[in-house]
């Protein structure tokens, strides 16, 4: 089945077969590596993408969902003071959830522009880390709020 | 393996397609995709609802609609911003994880009938009625669940949406009992609604989830609470009667004797909560 999508802001159109999941498809056929494969079954957020706007498991998804969407990973994130924030806060060991991880904080951050630790803790609930113990990880979500703020201060 | 992958956009041709094809539907695929690479459900064949031209989330006299497609997120949404049937949000955002909450819907949660479904919980709570397509029939929810997975519904049809009661003025527990926050499946949970006056019972609604092949609510027992006065020894009645009621399993969440201390102590938890001011944990 043809498809078009945006990915990262570029026009895809392509032709998938309909049993393919959207995490192969982008991962294997499109070359985004920064989604993974963790569980495969929604547990652990590593293969997190976010589409128009909202975060989602790209490994409980069909390829020929993303038609008529955008899609949004790390590799196209323009701005990088939420990966920053990370390796400021050394929220990152291993980094295979890493990228999993600033698209839910992205996604909240797009909502939330001052959010709790609460808050934080529900956005990030769906991502696991098996390294850093979680701390850290909303330390560094803290500091990107931070660092926007004072961005945002400048102008 | 999916061999074949419909969009249908009315309820005619969806119907036609279930009949004809006995392909799965799915909406978000939060449920679908994780049993079919399991291997517990087999199909050459999904329908997408997704492209189903169908009506939004809204409110109908005294009743919430929630349609096919309404994710958990926007239902949460929907609830913040006209201020109806708030309690609901303390159920929706124990479901899952946002990634799930995004792609999930309350619709899919009732039309796979898991005792341990927390829509299902909430839909018994608000005294749900179903709405099926293209047969245009309407029945309770309690009456729409046979038992564990099994729903009355022929082949050609659907589940188009729900309607819960808005409910206001009323204090609310809810608890979910699971080895962590997110992503749980619950060990047992309880939901209680209850309207009060001159601290007399005027109206209680009581549900458990996963202590019982369905979900748990006695309309009998509740009745028979009308009019007494909210104390203590109330809820050890309340907590009794339920433990008698339920009937759990053990499996890989808990034992049977630990989901029957759970009915009692949720009860006495949910008084502790709403009525007293010291709160125990």
């Amino acid at each position: 089945m043809i498809i078009k999508f945006k990915l990262n802001g570029k026009e895809i159109v392509k032709d998938v077969p309909v049993h393919k999941r959207a995490l192969d498809f982008l991962r294997d056929d499109l070359g985004v590596l920064s989604i993974k494969e963790g569980c495969g079954e929604g547990e652990c957020g590593a293969c997190t993408i976010l589409v128009d706007g909202k975060n989602i498991h790209s490994c409980l998804m069909l390829a020929v969902e993303l038609d008529g969407k955008e899609v949004l990973t790390v590799e196209g994130l323009k701005d990088k003071t939420i990966q920053n924030a990370f390796v400021e806060a050394g929220a990152i060991q291993c980094g295979f959830c890493t990228p999993g991880f600033i698209i839910s904080t992205k996604a909240l951050l797009n909502e939330n522009k001052n959010p709790s630790s609460e808050e934080i803790k529900e956005a990030l609930e769906g991502n696991l880390c098996r390294c850093t113990g979680y701390l850290k990880i909303e330390e560094a979500v803290k500091l990107a709020v931070k660092m926007y703020n004072k961005g945002s201060d400048k102008k | 393996m999916i061999k074949n992958y419909f969009r249908p956009k009315t309820i005619d041709e969806l119907s036609e397609l279930k009949l004809k094809t006995k392909g799965y539907l799915f909406s978000g695929g939060t449920d679908l995709f994780v049993k079919l690479r399991a291997g517990t459900i087999d199909t050459d064949t999904v329908i997408d609802t997704k492209y189903l031209n169908s009506r939004k989330i809204e409110i109908t006299g005294n009743k919430l609609f929630i349609p096919i497609n309404a994710t958990y997120s926007e239902l949460r949404m929907f609830i913040k911003q006209n201020n109806v049937n708030n309690m609901l949000e303390n159920i929706v955002k124990t479901i899952g994880s946002p990634m799930i909450r995004n792609r999930g819907t309350p619709v899919g949660n009732i039309s796979n009938a898991s005792p341990a479904g927390d829509f299902v919980l909430a839909s018994y709570l608000f005294n749900a009625q179903v709405i099926i397509e293209p047969t245009s029939r309407k029945l309770p929810v309690k009456n729409f669940i046979k038992g564990p997975g099994k729903i009355d519904l022929r082949e050609n049809e659907f589940v188009y949406g729900i309607e819960l009661e808005i409910l206001n003025d009323y204090k609310f527990y809810f608890e979910k009992v699971g080895r962590r926050n997110a992503m749980i499946i619950s060990i047992a949970s309880l939901g209680l609604l209850l309207k009060e006056k001159d601290n007399k019972i005027k109206d209680i609604r009581i549900a458990f989830g996963s202590v019982a092949p369905y979900i748990l609510r006695d309309e009998n027992l509740e009745k028979s609470l009308i009019g007494e006065t909210i104390n203590e020894e109330l809820f050890k009645h309340i907590a009794i009667e339920y433990q008698k009621l339920s009937s759990p399993i053990t499996d890989v969440r808990a034992t049977k004797e630990y989901r029957k201390s759970l009915v009692h102590n949720l009860v006495i938890k949910a008084y502790n909560n709403l009525f007293e001011k010291v709160v125990k944990e």
